[in-house]
């Protein structure tokens, strides 16, 4: 029999112990009884012989005189006593197979032919024993003084014997019974408190919902070297797990600092643009202050300047107050985004003098119930990636569109393409290895986070694009 | 059950031996004793009912009595012709084969006569409507010298021209009327000859035997089975005392119990024709061609 696998190994175990108790006692039982029936052979063959010798003895006389009545008052008296071998009835069948007489005159009239009585009997010398009888018949020939008289058949009655066997059998089986009983529970108890560490350690594993935390020191089974060991080793792996992702967060909160600083060079340059202007028209202003229209225009430009200025700054704060994780569920998407991000970029950009492609294909409703944060700062991510590998004068852009029930970012880039050791970054949850920035997991992490999916392949133009798809939660409902 | 009073002669004469045995070994009893004898065939062993004979016995005439059994009527006409006895109960069949040496001195009262009658009795659940049908039967006879247990059959056989020897398959003598009731009741034998006066009384003693048998035929009346005595004994002192100890048996306790044990009701002296029925029997077997 093949034990389920599924099966808890504190089930397994005690039902493989029953399963191997009732072997034994199968075995067990069949030696017992199979004893036991020897014995009872034996025992009948000793009191058979017994009650033929006696009955041969006082038979002897009368059968040679044919006293009938005398053959069937002794034949009659054997089946009358009580004992738990008794006769049940006896013939004496002469030589040429009548009977002579028989404790059963009606079943055996005398002078019947009781040749049958004697086939049916077993030999006194070959007594067997068939459990499930309650009466054997036995046959042995009557010698009186050195003559054969006839053939004595006598029915035994046996019921005692099966009897004992029954019992021997019914104990036999209870014992086994009882004691597969005994074994099976108390081996299940035993596998459940063996099994006891164990189970606690899966218990802090599959903790729903939460971190699994180290088990303490006072609940590692000191006694048990191996559990100890065991549980040694979940915490050490515990332990290994939580200083990766201690690194794992602090590296991506320096590649955040990064990105940052990057943009920070990019916004010096765009503040930094037209404050020589604004000076410029401060000079103006003072060397005309009674020239009403140079004062005028030199406002209005001091104005769109300050403005300028103003967007930017304001811009930079959304992003980093939206970096901080001020609930960025709160604050959803817009197109205004997307003129924001274009505005973060173009600095960079412009540094490189790269060409940037920016097409937003999608209106307003499409980015219904995506938080604004997380989208800026995927394809923020993906933007600085891209003019960061392509070369001063390449070519790069982005494009949103609405594609089903999902936004589409697609961020292509005139650039390589990903290595092989940069691709888990953006595509998988393998540990990042040390050595890199952590702005592709940061976006990966997002993607997943918002329920969306990365791919990478080519743009129209044949370029390397990465495309990222946000399903759309208020559509979806 | 209760041990039946009066089944078969072979117990009662057991007891008797038995006592009379016990008798000898004490020696305490200085008076002559009278040596009786019985039969199984007659009455069935009952060393109370033997018990109270003696003790009625003793009682009414100080007589000491030491019982002597044998199996057969032979036996016991043996010894009494052998003198080893002073007296028996026993047939009228063979007293009447020595009238010179034996001679019948009292009668038992059953039913208030002297008298009994032989059964031809069968297995209660065969329909016998002629003595013909029994033919082929194996038969149970009680004793070869029992005037209702043989001779009434033999003789009714050759009364209606049959061979005895013939109009039986097979025949077997039980030495017991009781037993010849068990033989029949118990299938062993398909019919049998047996005392009406024992056949009856095994009535209250033994109705479930009884049952399983039943009676097809009744001969006539013939003289009840006498206490007999030898030559030898005959005139003799002890003679007289057992004789009146017989004759008086309604005087004491103990008799009157023997009388209740074996239903019937006393003893008579035997008049000179109680036994010509039975002679004529015999003369008829011993007539026949």
């Amino acid at each position: 029999m093949r034990l389920p696998l599924a099966m808890p190994l504190s089930l397994r175990v005690p039902l493989l112990v029953a399963g191997l108790m009732v072997l034994m006692g199968i075995v067990a039982s069949q030696l017992v009884l199979s004893a036991l029936n020897r014995a009872q052979v034996r025992q009948l063959t000793d009191l058979a012989e017994i009650e033929f010798r006696a009955l041969s003895t006082s038979l002897g006389p009368y059968v040679q005189r044919d006293d009938i009545w005398e053959m069937f008052d002794i034949l009659d008296r054997a089946t009358l006593r009580e004992g738990s071998f008794r006769p049940i009835s006896a013939a004496l069948v002469d030589a040429r197979g009548r009977v002579m007489v028989s404790s059963l005159p009606e079943a055996h009239p005398i002078g019947s032919n009781g040749a049958g009585l004697v086939e049916e009997a077993i030999r006194l010398d070959d007594i067997r024993f068939d459990a499930a009888s309650e009466r054997i018949a036995v046959r042995n020939t009557v010698v009186w003084q050195g003559r054969p008289l006839g053939q004595l058949v006598i029915d035994f009655d046996v019921q005692e014997f099966a009897a004992e066997r029954r019992r021997a059998l019914f104990s036999l089986l209870l014992g086994n019974a009882a004691a597969i009983l005994i074994l099976s529970v108390a081996g299940y108890a035993l596998m459940r408190r063996v099994l006891a560490p164990v189970r606690r350690l899966t218990r802090e594993m599959e903790q729903p919902g939460g971190t699994p935390q180290p088990i303490a020191e006072a609940l590692i089974p000191a006694r048990d070297a191996e559990l100890a060991q065991l549980y040694h080793n979940y915490n050490g792996l515990i332990l290994a797990v939580q200083a990766r992702t201690a690194t794992e967060r602090r590296l991506a909160e320096r590649e955040r600092y990064v990105s940052l600083g990057r943009l920070a060079g990019g916004l010096a340059h765009e503040i930094n643009n037209p404050l020589g202007g604004l000076l410029n028209t401060v000079d103006t202003i003072r060397t005309y202050p009674d020239r009403p229209d140079v004062v005028r225009d030199s406002a209005e430009l001091l104005e769109r300047g300050l403005k300028h200025l103003r967007d930017v700054s304001r811009t930079t704060l959304d992003m980093h107050r939206n970096d901080d994780g001020a609930s960025p569920e709160k604050v959803q998407l817009a197109l205004q985004d997307f003129d924001d991000l274009h505005l973060l970029i173009r600095p960079e950009i412009e540094r490189k003098a790269q060409i940037l492609d920016w097409r937003i294909e999608a209106d307003g409703s499409c980015c219904k119930g995506l938080p604004a944060g997380s989208v800026r700062q995927i394809a923020l991510n993906l933007l600085l990636n891209a003019a960061a590998v392509t070369g001063p004068g390449g070519k790069l852009g982005l494009r949103v569109k609405p594609d089903g029930d999902s936004l589409c970012l697609c961020v292509w880039d005139a650039g390589p393409g990903f290595s092989d050791s940069v691709k888990p970054r953006l595509l998988s949850d393998e540990p990042v290895e040390p050595g890199g920035g952590l702005g592709l997991r940061v976006v990966r992490d997002l993607v997943k986070s918002l329920g969306g999916t990365i791919d990478l392949g080519r743009s129209v133009h044949g370029q390397n694009e990465v495309r990222v798809r946000l399903p759309l939660r208020g559509r979806h409902v | 059950m209760e041990t039946p009073w009066l089944v078969s002669r072979r117990g009662i004469l057991a007891a008797f031996t038995g006592l009379a045995a016990i008798s000898a070994a004490s020696g305490a009893k200085a008076r002559a004793a009278l040596r009786f004898g019985l039969t199984p065939v007659f009455l069935d062993n009952d060393w109370q009912l033997l018990e109270r004979l003696s003790a009625h016995i003793e009682e009414s005439t100080g007589l000491g009595i030491e019982y002597v059994q044998r199996r057969t009527y032979k036996e016991v006409v043996a010894l009494l012709l052998l003198g080893e006895i002073d007296a028996a109960w026993l047939c009228g069949y063979p007293l009447l084969q020595y009238p010179n040496r034996l001679e019948a001195v009292a009668i038992p009262l059953w039913q208030g006569r002297p008298l009994y009658r032989s059964y031809l009795i069968t297995a209660d659940d065969r329909t016998v409507e002629d003595f013909a049908v029994l033919r082929g039967d194996v038969h149970a006879y009680s004793d070869p010298d029992s005037n209702s247990g043989h001779l009434v059959t033999v003789a009714r056989l050759l009364e209606l021209g049959e061979r005895p020897e013939q109009f039986f398959a097979r025949t077997f003598f039980t030495f017991g009327h009781r037993n010849v009731v068990r033989a029949v009741a118990r299938r062993l034998a398909r019919s049998g000859s047996v005392d009406g006066y024992v056949y009856d009384a095994l009535a209250a003693t033994e109705p479930e035997l009884l049952a399983r048998t039943r009676v097809v035929w009744r001969s006539e009346w013939h003289g009840f089975p006498p206490v007999v005595v030898g030559s030898e004994a005959r005139g003799t002192r002890a003679e007289a005392l057992l004789l009146r100890a017989l004759f008086d048996i309604t005087q004491t306790e103990a008799g009157r119990e023997v009388l209740r044990m074996l239903q019937l009701d006393g003893f008579v002296p035997p008049q000179p024709d109680s036994f010509d029925s039975i002679a004529r029997l015999m003369r008829l077997v011993s007539e026949r061609g």
